[in-house]
């Protein structure tokens, strides 16, 4: 990229639907796909990109994540110029605080893109699914001048209730916000990705900081107020698979999309490889008498029983007469002799104990074992 | 451990593999689904806790280089110590050049300055995961030169002929070492490793230059035995000796039997190598797996039995693949069949294509052809 981009990736959320999947960890770091974290996704769309700089902006039980990232060596951050950061909230003069929003991540960390001085800054959540060359958004951006683009996406128009819909004049210019609509102009919904030009941004940041009834958040009060002040707004539409996987049954259903070989999302694209930290283990082992159909297994795997139409993550035993149909099976994981799986999410290092039942095959339903506890969503 | 340093010399092999050596050396052979045989000897001196790696690369030194790289899969990328590659001396000094003697002596440098006081020998051709803390302290207990690790090798079939025999009192001490004919049904199989006082490297490395006559380093050392204490070292694990095309194959097929695939892959520390960003395997419909070890990236449609299968290999509907080593990217296509075979990485097997050879001659494709269907 010619002119200077940083990256700001905001990893701090909960995700507080995942209910046991993220009672350890935030949700960047929930576990998808047979072997990466949700924040792979993002991380490797920057590096993809050619983005230099990018901050990651933690809070919610950091450990596993700052483990997974490090120094950012599996994305080829680890670098003497630019690179990777990891910003957490900090101690200064007047106290410490807490971010309070997304905007409010930003503008605590002034001081740090003061530091780089870019030309834009690109806003990125770490908690979707997809892939996307951030470069063409920013050509965008360039190419129509605008303050601030936002990536929007169609999502059908059942769901427009849930996300904010952007309505657009005929040259994608942004003209209204609709937040969470239950009448919606169009199906166009912002995905939390935007592109500003640093100075203006900057501008909006400290306004926002000195407004004591902000909540402080780029959808809710950034957004709305550059609009509303007359600032070129260009929604840049986004079309491929983009998942926001925030409830059980929706991380179910991302994981059971990768079993379709045409899926949108193609992770054996060689030219846009998603990285992760390597485990380094064994390849899988498929025993004698093991069937496994329409899944996809990962490294370290010892299979005898039957696998169908299922995602089993590294270092997991499957072990004779075991069943397991439609689930999402995490690392290290031994399913035992004769255990019955179906439609449900087990979680890192479960044993599932000899002739368990877990789950049904017939249910609309989704399972999930954690801590020995079967929930049903 | 940290008293010694780990030497990897693979210089002078012969070349017994055919197609799949032309372009690499043989402990760059691609084994197990994901890695090469030099990174089982990397990866067990890294997990007993040695810091500094040297290798000797012998030529055809660019897949090496490829491979191992700065040693970051090791964790040998180090400030300090770490890997040290030493690629092969081929002119500018007054020394005859034949054997590993000169490609030491080329060395002195490194072997004088390292503070470590040992060295720990390895041939990265032979795989054993030794304990080499126990073989350590046995070498230190013992006070020894020289200390050298065998296999009591099993040989009903004469399978090991050729293979280095090594002799011993019953005091463990080595008195020679010849070439196995097959006489007995068992022998002390020499695995071209052990431990040895610096001091005495040097000194043996430095006399034979001096004398001009071994070229070897073996040979200098056993022409010399009486005025070194030399011992052995008995390794009871499994051993792979990766002479030729079939102990090759063989060795791969080996590991589908549970307890060597357990001992090789998870005992005593488990194998590093370069990670490839490949995502799971995927299975279809149609995928039928038997027996099989599987790396990542693969896409498997069609049915794979008693074979391994390396990383990113597409197989596709209906082909069949039966006791055969696939690397790295290779594709089979439609309805092909594979039986008893060894695809070098990248090869394509066109749709329809038949190739077999036997379990004592594996039919082997060399690396990036295609074979179609006239």
């Amino acid at each position: 990229m010619d002119s200077k981009v940083v990256a700001m990736l905001l990893a701090g959320g909960q995700g507080s639907r995942l209910k046991a999947l993220t009672k350890m960890v935030a949700k960047p770091a929930v576990a998808f796909g047979g072997k990466y974290r949700i924040i792979d996704f993002p991380l490797s769309n920057a590096a993809n990109s050619g983005i230099n700089n990018i901050a990651i902006l933690t809070q919610y039980k950091p450990f596993l994540l700052n483990t997974h990232i490090g120094i950012g060596s599996a994305w080829d951050y680890d670098r003497n110029v630019g690179g990777l950061r990891i910003l957490s909230p900090f101690m200064s003069e007047d106290g410490g605080r807490w971010y309070t929003g997304t905007a409010n991540a930003i503008y605590e960390n002034i001081d740090y893109l003061d530091g780089l001085n870019p030309d834009y800054v690109l806003i990125l959540s770490g908690d979707h699914i997809y892939k996307m060359d951030y470069e063409i958004l920013v050509e965008a951006h360039k190419k129509k001048e605008a303050a601030v683009t936002l990536a929007v996406m169609e999502v059908p128009w059942e769901d427009c209730s849930r996300f904010g819909i952007i309505n657009v004049d005929k040259d994608n210019f942004v003209v209204e916000f609709d937040e969470k609509p239950e009448n919606p102009k169009n199906n166009m919904a912002s995905m939390g990705i935007y592109v500003f030009t640093w100075s203006i941004l900057r501008e909006y940041l400290l306004k926002d900081g000195e407004d004591k009834n902000s909540d402080h958040d780029f959808g809710k009060n950034i957004l709305p107020r550059m609009l509303e002040e007359g600032n070129k707004m260009y929604a840049w539409i986004f079309d491929g698979y983009w998942k926001d996987v925030g409830t059980v049954r929706s991380y179910w259903e991302a994981n059971m999309d990768l079993l379709d070989p045409n899926n949108t999302l193609n992770l054996y694209d060689k030219n846009w490889r998603i990285y992760t930290k390597s485990r380094n283990l064994p390849p899988q082992y498929l025993a004698r008498g093991s069937r496994v159909k329409n899944s996809l297994v990962n490294e370290g795997c010892y299979i005898v029983g039957d696998v169908e139409r299922s995602v089993i993550f590294s270092d997991v035993v499957i072990e004779e007469g075991a069943s397991v149909k439609d689930s999402v099976i995490l690392s290290d994981c031994r399913i035992k002799k004769g255990a019955k799986i179906n439609r449900a999410v087990i979680l890192e290092g479960s044993v599932v104990e000899e002739n368990q039942v877990i789950g049904e095959e017939n249910s609309d339903g989704v399972f999930m074992l954690a801590e020995g506890q079967v929930t049903k969503e | 451990m940290d008293k010694c340093i780990g030497v990897i010399s693979g210089a002078n092999i012969e070349n017994n593999f055919g197609a799949l050596c032309i372009h690499r050396p043989v402990y760059m052979l691609p084994f197990g689904g994901r890695y090469r045989l030099i990174d089982f000897s990397v990866s067990n001196m890294v997990n007993y806790g040695i810091k500094t790696v040297a290798i000797f690369t012998g030529e055809k030194i660019r897949s090496t280089m490829d491979h191992i790289g700065d040693g970051k899969p090791w964790d040998l990328n180090r400030r300090f110590n770490g890997l040290v590659l030493f690629p092969p001396v081929t002119q500018g000094y007054p020394i005859n050049l034949k054997g590993d003697i000169s490609q030491f002596f080329t060395a002195m440098d490194f072997f004088e300055q390292v503070r470590e006081k040992y060295i720990f020998l390895n041939h990265p051709n032979i795989l054993a995961k030794v304990d080499l803390d126990k073989a350590f302290k046995h070498f230190i207990e013992t006070d020894a030169d020289i200390t050298m690790i065998y296999k009591k090798q099993e040989d009903p079939w004469g399978e090991y002929i050729n293979c280095d025999k090594m002799n011993i009192n019953e005091d463990g001490e080595v008195l020679n070492i010849g070439m196995n004919l097959g006489t007995e049904t068992d022998f002390m199989m020499s695995l071209k490793t052990g431990f040895m006082k610096k001091e005495v490297f040097i000194k043996v490395v430095k006399e034979a230059v001096e004398k001009g006559e071994l070229y070897n380093l073996e040979d200098a050392i056993m022409t010399n035995k009486d005025k070194f204490k030399i011992n052995s070292y008995e390794f009871k694990g499994h051993t792979e000796n990766i002479r030729n095309l079939k102990s090759y194959y063989d060795a791969n097929i080996n590991l589908l039997k549970k307890p060597i695939a357990n001992e090789l892959f998870y005992e005593r520390g488990t194998i590093l190598t370069q990670t490839k960003d490949e995502p799971s395997t995927l299975y279809t419909e149609t995928a039928n797996v038997q027996n099989s070890h599987v790396a990542n990236g693969c896409i498997i449609e069609g049915s794979v039995e008693n074979s391994i299968i390396f990383r990113g290999v597409k197989i596709a509907k209906g082909a069949v693949v039966k006791n055969s080593i696939v690397m790295q990217k290779s594709e089979i296509g439609e309805n092909a069949s594979v039986i008893n075979s060894i695809l070098d990485k990248e090869t394509q097997i066109g749709e329809g294509v038949r190739i077999a050879g036997s379990t004592l001659i594996p039919f082997v494709v060399e690396k990036r052809q295609k074979i179609r269907k006239d």
